[in-house]
């Protein structure tokens, strides 16, 4: 058959299941691999009033950043919390769903699942609210257990330093519950004979919690943490934006790359160092997350095991 | 089960029992802070600061929130937007997960390609706020706050997955019966699949009412600002949220306005309809969360 009318016949067979697919198959080119040809403004002088046909400037763009004090805090700022905030959610996810798969009451559980399960939902912008109640200087409950307790109130909106904290602290609230939960899931898929044998020989709850319940959750934890480490340059913009917002005294510690992005989009600031910012966060991203996967499945094949994500 | 209750494992489940209900707790506090602030005024709230009991109780704050013109505006827009988005959503995502799961259509692996790629590459900011609104005119309409988001390579995996599940004798005899694609999609396909669309339907949907993102970068001047951002608003500063309440018509001492207790009742309304589902969907909400992390 002629290659036109393999074409032809493709077509023929095809065309309504593409059709079908159709406005999935156009919303992903259109909203994200078109974009992608936009980064092209990296290496542009761009103006609003020019847009792609700015004036080509090559890798001056690129060359601002390594001289721009503010891009290395961004990387630092981002960076950081990321790691924070990883290793917080899921050791604390994974704490709460290995207390929780020993217990017994079933009303018990089912409610503190429930309670812990539920900031996950809760968008930002409302957390910010919730967080005005805590760390308002006159009327803030922090503030008010600190002053009934003789100690000085805390102008949380003026010490930067405790943001990193308090922010991991927020993401523990928002998202631990949601981690546990997944954990348990995959603890209850482990066999209870292995624990009954165990208890047999003597092995404390403890340390069968330990011998057991820990290293069978190495593969999923791995893939949870692979799945966080692809995203580890882009900062949680929707928590920081909506908590932070424009108190600019905050920035030093919280400023990530994206809520710097998106200051500059509205301040309408020089897109051309803006997009080369994000292009390299695009760039370094892949390679973490194709390094990250490749080294996962080097370590589990060592064991007989498939945790890589693909 | 051979249980021996000896004193170290009984430790360790009291030590459980308590770390748990003390995380629990803390969970919860947040919201009835929240809610209890929300009935009063402000000038219990200075005096005695956020709380979990007050000792005044007023509905005022509500009425201000639930008579304000904007606060109107922005929930007809969330809740309009929701609605569509997320039928829009599971239309446009089943239909790509259906393509991906035909075991007869050849170069599917291309196809498949070139969906789950998008969750490794997520375009950079300014590329694409420059290519939404100006390429694609996308800008200061319901448009705007919905086909972003439209689809999600996640949840193509999703459904893809489920898809897939489904014996494949029923869709093929289906096939050779002469059932058109549409036929079998809807008919068979779907109606088998009402647990993973009612969970991802459940998921999209608050995406759509939580997301605040999208109506900042692309909404300017068009009445159609939902709750979150005008959360957002309001949070900046107190004048936003003084407009927000205000009645066309109606005159009010902006100082009689409850900013504190206001701010309080209207993220409150907001996150109202998620609180009243979450019991009675409980169920969905957790499998969807477990979805996911099932690979293959």
């Amino acid at each position: 058959m002629s290659k036109l009318a393999a074409v032809w016949t493709y077509i023929r067979n095809y065309w309504l299941v593409y059709l079908i697919a159709g406005p999935g198959l156009i919303a992903l080119m259109l909203f994200t691999y078109a974009p992608l040809l936009g980064s092209v403004i990296a290496f542009q002088d761009y103006s609003p009033v020019t847009l792609f046909l700015s004036p080509w400037v090559g890798l001056r763009n690129f060359g601002m950043l390594t001289t721009s004090a503010i891009f290395g805090r961004l990387v630092v700022n981002t960076l950081f919390l990321n790691v924070l905030f990883i290793t917080a959610e899921t050791i604390t996810g994974l704490v709460l769903a290995l207390l929780l798969n020993e217990l017994r009451a079933h009303f018990f559980k089912r409610v503190s699942q429930s309670l812990m399960f539920l900031p996950y939902f809760i968008g930002w912008p409302v957390v910010g609210v919730m967080l005005l109640s805590f760390i308002d200087y006159d009327m803030g409950i922090f503030n008010n257990i600190l002053a009934s307790l003789g100690v000085d109130r805390i102008a949380f909106t003026n010490t930067p330093d405790i943001w990193p904290w308090l922010l991991t602290l927020i993401r523990i609230w928002k998202n631990a519950g949601a981690q546990c939960i997944i954990y348990l899931a995959a603890l209850s898929s482990i066999d209870l004979q292995l624990y009954e044998a165990a208890a047999i020989d003597g092995a404390s709850r403890f340390q069968r919690m330990r011998m057991i319940s820990l290293p069978l959750l190495v593969g999923i934890i791995i893939l949870m943490v692979l799945l966080s480490i692809g995203r580890i340059f882009y900062g949680d913009v929707g928590m920081i934006y909506a908590l932070i917002r424009d108190y600019a005294e905050l920035y030093p510690t919280t400023d990530v790359i994206d809520t710097y992005l998106l200051r500059a989009l509205r301040v309408n600031s020089n897109y051309g160092f803006s997009a080369a910012v994000g292009l390299i966060q695009s760039a370094v991203s892949l390679i973490l997350v194709l390094g990250s996967n490749w080294l996962v499945r080097r370590y589990s094949a060592l064991r007989g095991e498939d945790y890589a994500l693909f | 089960m051979i249980e021996k209750a000896d004193w170290k494992d009984r430790l360790y489940i009291t030590f459980s029992y308590v770390f748990v209900a003390i995380f629990a707790l803390m969970c919860l506090m947040p919201f009835l802070i929240m809610f209890a602030s929300s009935f009063t005024d402000d000038l219990t709230l200075r005096l005695e600061g956020y709380a979990l009991f007050h000792s005044k109780w007023t509905l005022k704050a509500y009425q201000f929130v639930l008579r304000g013109a904007e606060v109107q505006q922005a929930y007809i827009t969330s809740v309009a937007r929701t609605v569509l988005g997320t039928l829009g959503s599971l239309l446009v995502i089943s239909g790509t997960a259906y393509a991906l799961s035909l075991r007869r259509l050849k170069g599917r692996n291309i196809l498949a390609f070139y969906v789950y790629f998008t969750m490794v590459f997520s375009p950079s900011l300014i590329p694409w706020f420059v290519f939404v609104r100006n390429s694609l005119a996308l800008r200061d309409n319901m448009a705007a706050i919905i086909l972003p988001m439209l689809v999600s390579a996640y949840w193509i995996m999703v459904m893809k997955n489920f898809f897939s599940s489904i014996p494949s004798e029923i869709v093929e005899s289906a096939y050779v019966d002469g059932a058109s694609d549409i036929v079998i999609l809807f008919r068979i396909i779907l109606p088998l699949s009402l647990p993973v669309l009612a969970t991802g339907g459940l998921f999209m949907a608050i995406g759509y009412w939580n997301d605040w993102f999208l109506p900042l970068m692309l909404i300017d001047n068009a009445p159609i600002r939902p709750l979150p951002l005008l959360i957002i608003k309001i949070l900046n500063n107190l004048s936003s949220l003084q407009e927000a309440v205000k009645i066309p018509g109606v005159i009010i001492p902006l100082s009689s306005v409850p900013t504190e207790a206001v701010r309080m009742a209207t993220a409150m309304i907001v996150i109202g309809p998620i609180i009243l589902l979450y019991p009675f969907l409980q169920r969905y909400f957790i499998r969807g969360l477990t979805l996911g992390a099932v690979k293959g």
